[in-house]
């Protein structure tokens, strides 16, 4: 497991998606910074108007902007080379011949493929928290319902959404693992998990099809900011965590299936 | 094979044990309830013997009314009118905290915004979180008034509801459906059906709190249509009091906030008379929390009301038909030549044959090419009708 993610995070790529990630708040702060005009409400992304006012809101824009494609893309690559990296360079064989056993790899992997989920999230949080701090005042955060929160409380709340946005990923992650085990090549199972996760948030977003919407495992993905309301509203982080769970589980399942069976020829 | 087949197995069980699972929790909340069985007019009483005054939950609306689901736009002028259509249509949840009569807050949370309205005593706060503005209304003081005592003040809730139900009998057909369970909560069900066919209502239908007597949840069914056209509900309900510092509101540091003060009661008592005493009427009493159902029973009761009132309420108003069926006419120029030029009202309405047509699953509207409008919970054809018979 330790090797495992010291594999992870020794690799060039994974240190250069965690700092496309960081710059996404980056970009956002310095862009509204610049600006000449402050930012009329309602315009650009949500809370966008709210971070010249708090530089804590900088995180929050910054992960509305990610949560559709950024963390997506960077997570599908991750989980897609999971199983098919391995392969694609040959090594899955040796890996197999110690004495680990195909499950205890497969475990290792996806937990790899989770603390990668909670890296980049907690990435864009504190780099937000950090970009919105050196630029912006700080104080007390707005909430949705209006009433205001302290720094500490808004901290805590921040790292509650930096958790429910995980929690969201792990979802895409267990179907990047199942599609990893199906092929040779890295490059089309991560192309693939990313293509999945586009394709759920395009079927989220057609009225037609709401009888499926609550199945889709990109549904609960924008609802962090239930968060954001004075009293906390966990009912969408439950209906998440479920949801996410049930996902894990099948495409777990499906992932073992074909991996124990599979025949491994490199 | 076997090997492989049992390799297999626990992949083909652990999906199944979820869908298993997916499918059977529902089914288990909607467990058949079984409470002592109540005639329409006891469980009529029950609502007006309802004495619930703190509550917090959260309530879900649907609405296929089938109409195009408008822009919401971001800012501008036209905002409050699109809001109000905008929560018509779609689907919204709010969370409603209330405390006694002068202690309420509703929340809609939309995705990413919310808008919420306090009441704190005379002091009410509207707040949006979209473009952070906040209205501040002052209530008059109203405890030195004397309301203006309804009719049925004397009358027990039972006698009440034996009353209302006799008046709208003629016209509707009350019965008590199965019982069911909502938010968690064994209700009985309340249905009113219209007498006629004539009508796009097919059935209204009222779920009753059986401990306490609160409406639970509202539906209106449309002709031909399976889903409610119009569903209000509690999807979670606990008669806590809530947190007192929920309803203490001061406007966030940087929000555009306007201040408006009602004017003096006693100017607009007059006209408020007859309606009061209709809503108490229709209210029997109740101190009912939910604003929104309180508007559709009073909807109901003006409905089974109308065809007593005639053509009374407003001058040049006429109403005709009866009952469910009855279809309301405003003279002409009651809509401007301008008005009818709107892109906005021919975007929602169709060209029919002597004018526009406003359709919806539960009322349609026509706006003639005069300027006349025609609109009952009627089909089309019925509302031509009575646009080339008039």
């Amino acid at each position: 497991m330790v090797s495992e993610l010291t594999v992870l995070f020794r690799r060039r790529r994974t240190w250069a998606m965690l700092l496309a990630l960081a710059a996404v708040p980056v970009l956002i702060a310095v862009a509204v910074r610049l600006a000449s005009s402050p930012v009329a409400p309602g315009r650009g992304p949500p809370f966008l108007d709210r971070v010249t006012q708090n530089g804590l809101f900088v995180a929050i824009t910054a992960m509305v902007v990610c949560i559709p494609l950024f963390l997506p893309l960077t997570i599908g690559v991750v989980a897609g080379d999971t199983i098919a990296g391995e392969a694609g360079l040959g090594t899955l064989r040796y890996l197999l011949v110690a004495p680990a056993g195909r499950v205890r790899l497969l475990i290792v992997k996806y937990a790899g493929a989770a603390v990668f989920c909670l890296a980049a999230t907690l990435t864009v949080a504190v780099s937000g928290a950090a970009i919105g701090a050196a630029l912006f005042p700080i104080g007390p955060v707005t909430l949705l319902s209006g009433d205001m929160i302290g720094v500490g409380e808004s901290v805590l709340r921040s790292l509650l959404i930096a958790g429910y946005v995980t929690i969201s990923m792990l979802g895409l992650s267990a179907i990047g693992l199942f599609i990893s085990t199906l092929t040779e090549v890295p490059v089309g199972a991560m192309a693939a998990t990313i293509v999945v996760s586009v394709v759920a948030q395009v079927l989220d977003a057609l009225p037609q099809l709401d009888w499926l919407h609550p199945w889709l495992f990109s549904h609960y993905w924008l609802d962090f900011a239930d968060l954001l309301r004075q009293p906390l509203e966990w009912t969408s982080f439950g209906n998440n965590a479920l949801l996410q769970g049930g996902y894990l589980l099948v495409f777990g399942a499906l992932a073992y299936g074909r991996f124990v069976t599979k025949d491994i020829l490199s | 094979m076997t090997r492989r087949l049992r390799t297999w197995l626990p992949v083909a069980v652990v999906p199944a044990v979820v869908i298993v699972g997916v499918l059977t929790v529902p089914l288990q909340a909607g467990a058949a309830v079984d409470l002592p069985d109540k005639t329409p007019a006891q469980v009529l009483a029950m609502i007006g013997d309802s004495n619930v005054t703190a509550l917090s939950g959260t309530i879900e609306q649907t609405s296929e009314l089938g109409l195009p689901s408008l822009p919401s736009t971001g800012s501008g002028a036209d905002a409050s009118a699109s809001s109000a259509l905008e929560l018509l249509t779609g689907s919204h949840t709010a969370r409603i905290y209330l405390n006694g009569p002068d202690n309420v807050r509703v929340q809609i949370m939309d995705r990413l915004a919310e808008r919420d309205l306090v009441r704190n005593a005379s002091d009410v706060w509207m707040y949006n979180s979209k473009d952070n503005t906040a209205l501040h209304v002052t209530l008059p003081d109203t405890t030195g008034m004397t309301r203006p005592q309804p009719d049925g003040a004397q009358q027990t809730p039972a006698q009440l509801a034996e009353r209302m139900l006799a008046s709208i009998d003629p016209s509707t057909a009350v019965t008590v459906g199965k019982d069911t369970r909502v938010a968690g909560r064994t209700a009985y069900e309340l249905r009113l059906t219209p007498r006629t066919d004539a009508t796009l209502v097919g059935e209204v239908s009222i779920a009753v709190d059986a401990e306490t007597g609160m409406p639970l949840r509202v539906e209106v069914q449309a002709r031909g249509q399976s889903a409610p056209a119009f569903s209000l509900a509690f999807s979670r309900l606990s008669l806590d009091a809530p947190n007192a510092d929920l309803f203490d509101f001061t406007p966030p540091a940087g929000a555009k906030v306007e201040e408006k003060t009602l004017p003096d009661p006693s100017v607009i008592h007059d006209s408020a008379i007859h309606d009061s005493a209709m809503r108490d009427k229709a209210m029997t009493g109740t101190k009912m929390p939910a604003t929104a159902e309180e508007a559709k029973k009073l909807l109901e009761e003006l409905k089974a009301e109308q065809p007593k009132n005639g053509g009374g309420m407003l001058p040049g108003v006429t109403v005709d038909g009866t009952g469910w069926a009855s279809v309301v006419e405003l003279p002409a120029g009651t809509v401007t030549a301008d008005l009818l030029a709107n892109p906005l009202l021919a975007q929602v309405t169709e060209s029919v044959d002597g004018g526009r047509l406003l359709s919806t699953a539960l009322v349609n509207v026509l706006v003639t090419d005069d300027g006349r409008v025609f609109a009952g919970s009627v089909p089309a054809e019925r509302l031509q009708a009575a646009a080339v018979g008039g």
